[in-house]
């Protein structure tokens, strides 16, 4: 028999001898691949569905994805991601849907960066030293900028530290190297992997970035294959 | 049902299909450690700079202050996070390069035993306290109503320079003292001291790069000597040549530089001067060299140690003698070197003077050893350490001529041999105040600690006591905002002391970078500003960006008094067989390293030990001790005895026994404590007879076996290939023969 691991989401199940034989292998695979992938957890848990990754489909009509934009191929899966408490609850929805602010006028660094960014302080108060500054969440803004301290925004989406992602990258490939793509359509190169933050308030994960999404885009797309393109 | 037939080939399948199972299940599932939402904070500048990216580096120059040797780095920043470190290719001295110390000194940055209070005795143990009561404490002994005057205040540090050294000087005389002892123990008096008096000029140049052939007496300039990242790049040029250039290291114990010869050649400790006249010797009587440019003394002292004589007294084969003479003819222009096992000798001076000597009567001096000048600004050069500076040191506490010491970047308890008496001694000091960053052998001892900014948070200017092709002034910036706001900056408490005694003197300026601004400005030329501007701000900038400011170098030639004593070389103890030579590595360096992980876990250069002490000796002492690799073993001198244990070698002399330098802390936080040994604590008494430097290299020991067998923690099991040809080795007399070498 020959096993090819070619990508992680390549999966080779053929009966292959005799029934016993196979029963053998599976349970001998179940309990090897189970503890293969953490010492610290016992098997039973291991074995259990992750904890919230739901089938592709089956996400709530609010975070319905953006249609694919030429060029790509959107990377499949969802993700039910928690309501995460932010020190001021910032709607997206308002800015980048309602008022139709770019995603790349506050995340600027997504662009340069490997990171996107959350915006300066000081940038919320470049408008938000005249616009809406009666509401109380923009009082409470005034307040942390008065104090000279920036808000304690909640890291939403985050990857493992040996994992090196880069938004730069992405960026220049779906939009500033793609034709049929204009920058006013950014947000729909985002929601690639963050959903579409733009109906919603705080950012939720909408995605699961895990390794296989990561792998299946790549394949689909023809990015980079090589373990340290990403695992530096 | 049937007996299950498993066979090798089927667990193997078994094992391919779990592994496909294992990485498919493992590539959707989510770190729930590390990828957690609302896990992490991520905090936004408040008003960035414009160039400031999150997630891409901005550099800044700096200067290294890992050991005195000041070369150039630059710091990778993000997110107001120093992350790497860098050699700055800008600095003429390290040309973009650093050393291993260097990189590691982000762990001296961010280690978690950093000093972040002020501490203050009281009832005998150090207490937290305010920076006000501290402070308040030294006004009160050491200000102008404490009537402390003249030299019973003494500031003792290491190397120092550039403006520190000026307001220190400032500070010294506000009180009407002269007394600051500069104490470094590797250090290069000696060698300045025989330039000095020789040729008239104490740091010439010295290029490794232009010479055929380097013959090093014990000079580890890859290592520890001077400037070593200097002296790599040019000794790069000097291997990498169409001429290659040739390399032969005497010592006793072998350095990385001597890893590195082409020859290596094992010397009885504190004969290098008699080797160094024994070539002269034959370079004059067998190879008829002129020798007209030496003084009838010289030739004299040197016409007594032939061949026979220098064979007996060195150990050399007299052949490898004539050979390597023969080379140093043939090979011109050449440079010999002394480094430290030449000097640490009550007949060190001599030593290095035979070697100056020989460089003088092979017509290297203007060839290779360039004269330099001194440099521009003489208030802002090296004050360079020594061990002649610890001694003088203990005999003014000792003698009780000390009421008050101010002690910064040196940690003098813990490098002062036993015969010193520097603990006692250093105790009846009624007032002693620390400056530094951890708490050390010297710092558990003071009166009052006050705690320092890293070298990474501070600003400083430093001139290197060896200077490369041009003259510079390092500067050095913060790369960060103080990790622990309790810190201080060392150039605002000299500051803050000066103001204490001559109150009012320093008030026009904010701070040391205040400070350091104007006095830059003051330089004639430097920044001149346009019109009316006090200072011409992009050029300020400039230097900034380069981390450096070079000076005009005013080149002196070289004026020559060839005066030439005889050898002092002492015979042995029949009770004490062995000479004792503490090495110094380019990782723990003198012990003030013995704090960074980093340099403990790099596998040391010759025996490749981490986290420990070593004794190396040669095979044919271990097998009279009847010991193995890994025995302990007790070292005794007259003055202490240390366990360790051995490392066998045969790059080591068979009289010899060499402990590195750099363990054995009894304070210095928890990478440091209860590690490996001091063999600077059992050396002897004796010094240099003229610069009074520690006869560091001039100690007899008795070995004995313990009975106690270990192991050594080291990087690789074993010496030997197994036949296995992974570097293809001839013998030695076989490429003599190949090379048709005589």
């Amino acid at each position: 028999m020959k096993v090819e691991a070619k990508t992680c989401h390549e999966q080779t199940h053929r009966p292959l001898f005799t029934w016993t034989r196979m029963w053998a292998v599976l349970v001998l695979a179940g309990l090897l691949g189970g503890l293969s992938l953490s010492g610290s957890s016992s098997a039973g848990e291991l074995m259990a569905p992750p904890r919230v990754h739901t089938p592709p489909g089956a996400a709530d009509s609010a975070d319905e994805p953006l249609g694919p934009f030429p060029g790509v191929v959107a990377p499949e899966g969802t993700y039910e991601g928690k309501n995460v408490e932010q020190p001021i609850e910032f709607p997206h929805d308002l800015h980048a849907d309602t008022n139709k602010i770019n995603c790349l006028y506050c995340h600027t660094y997504a662009r340069r960066s490997a990171v996107a960014g959350i915006p300066p302080t000081s940038k919320c108060m470049g408008c938000h030293n005249v616009i809406a500054t009666d509401r109380p969440r923009i009082k409470k803004l005034t307040e942390y900028w008065e104090k000279g301290e920036s808000p304690p925004w909640k890291k939403v989406h985050d990857l493992p530290d040996y994992v090196r992602f880069t938004h730069e990258r992405h960026l220049k490939k779906f939009l500033f190297d793609n034709p049929d793509m204009s920058v006013e359509r950014v947000d729909e190169v985002c929601a690639l992997c963050h959903g579409n933050v733009k109906k919603m308030t705080v950012a939720r994960k909408q995605k699961p970035l895990t390794m296989g999404f990561c792998t299946r885009c790549h394949e689909a797309n023809d990015g980079p294959f090589d373990c340290q393109k990403c695992h530096k | 049902m049937s007996k299950i037939e498993f066979d090798r080939r089927d667990f193997l399948k078994v094992m391919g299909v779990s592994g496909v199972a294992a990485t498919v299940a493992g590539c959707d599932m989510p770190s729930y450690i590390t990828s957690e939402e609302g896990a992490e904070e991520v905090i936004p500048y408040l008003s960035p700079e414009e160039f400031v990216i999150p997630g891409v580096g901005v550099h800044y120059a700096s200067t290294c202050l890992q050991c005195p040797a000041t070369c150039g780095i630059r710091g990778r920043v993000r997110e107001g996070r120093v992350l790497k470190l860098e050699g700055n290719p800008k600095s003429a001295l390290n040309t973009g390069k650093l050393c291993q110390m260097g990189q590691a000194g982000l762990q001296t940055h961010y280690n978690p035993d950093r000093l972040t209070k002020p501490l203050v005795r009281k009832d005998g143990a150090l207490a937290e306290a305010t920076w006000e009561d501290a402070l308040a404490l030294i006004e009160e002994k050491t200000g102008p109503s404490s009537g402390l005057s003249g030299g019973r205040f003494a500031w003792l540090t290491g190397t120092i320079s550039g403006h520190q050294s000026v307001l220190l000087k400032a500070h010294l005389e506000s009180l009407g003292s002269s007394s600051h002892f500069v104490h470094e123990v590797i250090n290069t008096r000696v060698w300045q001291a025989v330039c000095q008096d020789m040729l008239g000029q104490s740091m010439p140049r010295l290029r490794i790069d232009k010479a055929k052939m380097v013959l090093s007496f014990g000079a580890d300039f890859l290592g520890t000597w001077m400037s070593p990242i200097h002296f790599s790049a040019d000794y790069a040029r000097f291997r990498s040549g169409e001429d290659r250039g040739m390399l032969v290291q005497a010592e006793p114990s072998m350095s990385l530089t001597g890893a590195n010869a082409d020859l290596w050649v094992a010397l009885r400790p504190g004969t290098e001067g008699v080797m160094a006249l024994g070539l002269a010797n034959v370079l004059i009587n067998k190879e008829r060299m002129d020798a007209s440019a030496l003084p009838a003394a010289a030739l004299e002292l040197i016409n007594q140690y032939g061949v026979s004589r220098t064979t007996k007294m060195t150990g050399i084969a007299g052949d490898r003698l004539i050979r390597i003479a023969r080379h140093l003819k043939e090979r011109s222009p050449s440079l010999v070197l002394a480094g430290a096992s030449a000097a640490g000798h009550v007949g060190g001076y001599q030593s290095v003077q035979a070697a100056m000597l020989l460089n003088i009567l092979l017509g290297n001096i203007d060839q290779t050893i360039e004269a330099s000048g001194d440099f521009a600004l003489p208030q802002l050069a090296s004050v360079s350490g020594g061990t002649s500076d610890l001694s003088r040191f203990a005999d003014a506490a000792g003698a009780g001529k000390l009421d008050a010491v101010f002690f910064d970047g040196s940690n003098p308890l813990f490098a002062a041999p036993n015969h010193l008496g520097l603990t006692e001694k250093f105790d009846s000091i009624p007032f002693k105040v620390a400056f530094s960053q951890f708490m050390d052998e010297t710092t558990a001892h003071a009166d009052v600690v006050l705690p320092m900014a890293s070298a990474l948070e501070d600003w400083g200017t430093h001139v290197a006591a060896y200077q490369g092709g041009d003259h510079e002034i390092a500067f050095q910036q913060p790369l960060m905002e103080p990790i622990y706001p309790g810190t201080r900056s060392f150039g605002d408490m000299l500051l803050a002391l000066n103001s204490m005694r001559n109150p009012g003197s320093y008030d026009g300026l904010e701070d040391y970078y205040g400070y350091l601004q104007s006095a830059v400005g003051s330089i004639p030329g430097v920044l001149k500003g346009e019109d009316d501007e006090a200072i011409n701000v992009s050029a300020w900038n400039r230097i900034l960006q380069d981390g450096r400011l070079q000076m005009p170098v005013d080149t002196r030639a070289f004026t020559s008094n060839l005066s030439m004593d005889d050898m002092d070389v002492r015979d042995a103890d029949p009770a004490f067989p062995y000479y004792l030579v503490p090495t110094p590595r380019g990782t723990l360096y003198d012990g003030r390293h013995a704090n960074i992980p980093w340099l403990q876990e790099s596998p040391d250069q010759i025996s490749k030990v981490v986290w420990n002490s070593w004794a190396e000796i040669h095979p044919v002492t271990a097998a009279k001790l009847a010991v193995e690799e890994g025995d302990v073993i007790t070292v005794t001198t007259p003055d202490g005895v240390l366990e360790v244990p051995v490392y066998i070698h045969k790059g080591i002399h068979v009289d010899v026994v060499a402990v590195p330098m750099g363990q054995g802390h009894e304070d210095y936080g928890r990478y440091a404590r209860g590690r490996g040994v001091n063999p600077l604590k059992i050396l002897q008494p004796g010094s240099d007879a003229k610069t009074g430097e520690l006869a560091l290299y001039g100690s007899r020991a008795a070995l004995a076996a313990t009975g106690r067998a270990g192991r050594l923690i080291k990087m690789g099991n074993t010496e030997t290939q197994h036949g296995r040809k992974i570097v293809a080795t001839i013998t030695a007399e076989q490429q003599r023969r190949n090379e048709g070498d005589s």
